[in-house]
């Protein structure tokens, strides 16, 4: 059953003879509880087709359908409100809120849940134990190595319970080790929880735990690697 | 509600975690802001204030009564006195006949019987030294010579500006008698009558009532104005602390005594192109304080939008990740309102802490008035509201502006 169907997308940036046309024409399934990486070279479009299956840009052609919703029909003020109900993200550079401890940074799109404050900490410091950062609950990021931030971000991102989770190169901040737990725990939170992943990465390592791999090249999809039997029922 | 509370969070935690010294000076210049709102407009009514306490101080005192409007003086003055005499709450009072006489100086050296004489008209003033000494300090504001002494006749205090080494000043405004000193000779004509004075004292004071008007003892000023009835033209009361003009005023109507003469509180006896003076400079100190106001909403203004734009990709991610766009504006709001407050009660607690009593006890010399800070709580509360809406939105544009921008722009970095 698939979660994300995108017929034709098309990205285009710039106008008149300035015009870059960074996505052409790309059709893409994602089926619950997948775990897919987007890889490819750098310009290769990667990133911004990630965007637009994660409802942060609008395709210049084409439709997304999340979870039954038609997402490019949606406002802005819809899009946000679909993106915090339905979606999770890891960034590349952590984008934890410098000001606001481990706790409150986990917390913040919970409360915007409507989970009260008590509850909102209870989940957050169950997040936060389950990326294996239990008792930094108060730390602020600059308090935390690069691989601890990004570890709070995935909290931050699985506390809610998303329908997927994209994660957009999120070890290219890191050293190995921290870059290899990083990715243990977005494999660990898709095999154990069934969490739909979607990642981006240029490091081929890192995908090698995904069900599927897309590979990109000039704003295609050149080819798909099926490394796992998901989707053909025997996952 | 929920927009409040996460906006709240956010803005809180920024302000807690921001450069202590950035704090600090962002509420300094709030503060300045403040001060400098309640401050010139303070200053230029006090101006007027000031005035006004010298006016009640050396010359109306808390209530006056005059003649009624059909009469020509005070009825039954010597009663009235008597009844003033018998209510506690009146500490001093002075009873003031009043007219205007020709005077004369240099008539002895004058040898050309042709030429031009020294003369000026001046207000007369008939007072009881000791009463009037006692009511107005009136003795505190000679500036040569002596004050009148009770048991002397044949002696005058003159204002200031008839002197001509002081009324110099103000260039032909005021006729002004020609090197008179204590000790010369003075001749005073009215109607017809000329009766000879030795200058005593010269009285000086940024109350201009006193130095336009010549002062003698009422006895003599009734002989030569032919009072002999006593009736007086106007009668100051100095009140105890423990009551107020309006309650005095009160008990002298019940007491009938407004069937003799008229009875104003001091507020009430003003002229009112004085009240009209401080009301138009309350308006220009507000004007010019208005200036402060916008200096302010732009500092305000350029601290929120810095603060907005070196957080730009924060906010594009704080979006991204679902959080409504009003709640981010709220923390910045929430921030503006902060340096605000922390701003306007720094100020306020100067003002009313250190600037009044200071300005009450150093009042400030101008020459025609020593200036007092006026600080009503009201209208610094009405300054202070002002003060706070318009850094509130000072706080929310810049705001508005960086977080209505493209989301997925705002996490890159792009423009």
């Amino acid at each position: 059953m698939s979660i994300i169907t995108a017929k034709n997308i098309h990205r285009r940036f710039g106008e008149g003879n300035l015009i870059t046309h960074v996505l052409k024409g790309i059709d893409i399934t994602v089926e619950k509880g997948e775990f897919l990486a987007i890889m490819g070279k750098s310009g290769a479009g990667k990133s911004t087709l990630m965007y637009q299956l994660s409802v942060l840009d609008e395709p210049s052609e084409g439709e997304v359908i999340i979870d039954g919703t038609d997402v490019v029909q949606l406002t802005e003020r819809e899009r946000t409100e679909f993106r915090l109900r339905t979606l999770g993200y890891v960034f590349q550079n952590y984008a934890l809120v410098p000001d606001l401890s481990a706790e409150e940074n986990v917390m913040i799109p919970l409360l915007m849940k409507d989970y009260n404050w008590q509850t909102a900490k209870q989940i957050a410091h169950a997040a936060i134990d389950g990326v294996g950062l239990a008792g930094k609950y108060k730390n602020l990021p600059a308090e935390l190595s690069g691989g601890e931030q990004q570890r709070v971000s995935i909290a931050r991102a699985i506390a809610g319970k998303p329908k997927i989770l994209f994660a957009d190169e999120p070890t290219a901040n890191l050293d190995t080790v921290s870059g290899t737990q990083v990715i243990d725990l977005i494999t660990k939170v898709n095999k154990e929880d069934n969490q739909t992943v979607v990642m981006v990465t240029h490091e081929r390592e890192y995908a090698m735990g995904c069900d599927r791999i897309i590979h990109m090249k000039d704003g295609l999809v050149v080819d798909i690697e099926q490394l796992t039997t998901f989707g053909r029922g025997e996952h | 509600m929920k927009a409040l509370r996460i906006g709240f969070l956010l803005g809180f935690r920024q302000i807690q975690r921001a450069n202590f010294w950035t704090t600090t000076l962002i509420i300094f210049v709030m503060m300045l802001t403040f001060l400098n709102l309640i401050a010139v407009s303070g200053i230029l009514v006090g101006l007027i204030e000031g005035s006004e306490r010298a006016l009640q101080k050396k010359s109306l005192g808390d209530i006056v009564l005059t003649e009624l409007a059909d009469e020509d003086y005070i009825l039954e003055t010597t009663s009235i006195v008597k009844v003033l005499e018998t209510f506690p709450e009146i500490t001093n009072y002075s009873v003031r006949f009043k007219g205007s006489a020709q005077l004369e100086a240099n008539y002895q050296e004058r040898r050309d019987l042709s030429g031009e004489r020294d003369i000026v008209t001046s207000s007369i003033t008939g007072i009881d030294p000791i009463q009037e000494d006692n009511l107005s300090a009136l003795s505190e504001t000679l500036i040569e010579g002596e004050y009148l002494d009770p048991n002397e006749e044949g002696h005058i205090l003159l204002g200031a500006y008839f002197i001509d080494r002081y009324a110099d000043g103000f260039g032909d405004v005021f006729e002004a008698l020609e090197d008179v000193y204590p000790g010369d000779s003075v001749r005073m004509t009215q109607n017809g009558i000329t009766k000879e004075f030795i200058v005593k004292g010269i009285v000086s004071s940024k109350v201009d009532e006193i130095n336009l008007n010549s002062f003698i003892p009422e006895r003599e000023f009734r002989r030569l104005f032919g009072r002999f009835d006593r009736n007086a033209d106007q009668i100051v009361l100095r009140l105890d602390e423990n009551i107020s003009p309006e309650e005095m005023k009160q008990l002298l109507i019940e007491a009938n005594l407004d069937d003799y003469a008229k009875i104003q509180t001091f507020q009430e006896s003003l002229p009112k192109f004085l009240i009209d003076i401080k009301n138009t400079f309350s308006l220009l100190g507000t004007m010019i304080g208005s200036i402060g106001l916008v200096v302010a909403s732009i500092t305000i203004f350029i601290i929120i939008f810095i603060n907005a734009i070196s957080r730009r990709q924060q906010i594009g991610i704080l979006k991204g990740i679902g959080i409504d766009r009003h709640v981010i504006q709220i923390a910045y709001v929430l921030q503006a309102a902060f340096y605000a407050l922390a701003g306007s009660a720094l100020g306020a607690l100067i003002t009313y802490g250190f600037l009044v009593g200071y300005f009450d006890r150093n009042p400030i010399d101008f020459p025609f008035s020593d200036g007092i800070l006026v600080a009503e709580p009201l209208g610094t509360l009405y300054r202070f509201i002002i003060l706070f809406i318009i850094t509130l939105f000072a706080g929310f544009i810049p705001a508005w502006i960086i977080v209505k921008q493209n989301t997925l722009n705002s996490i890159l970095g792009r423009k």
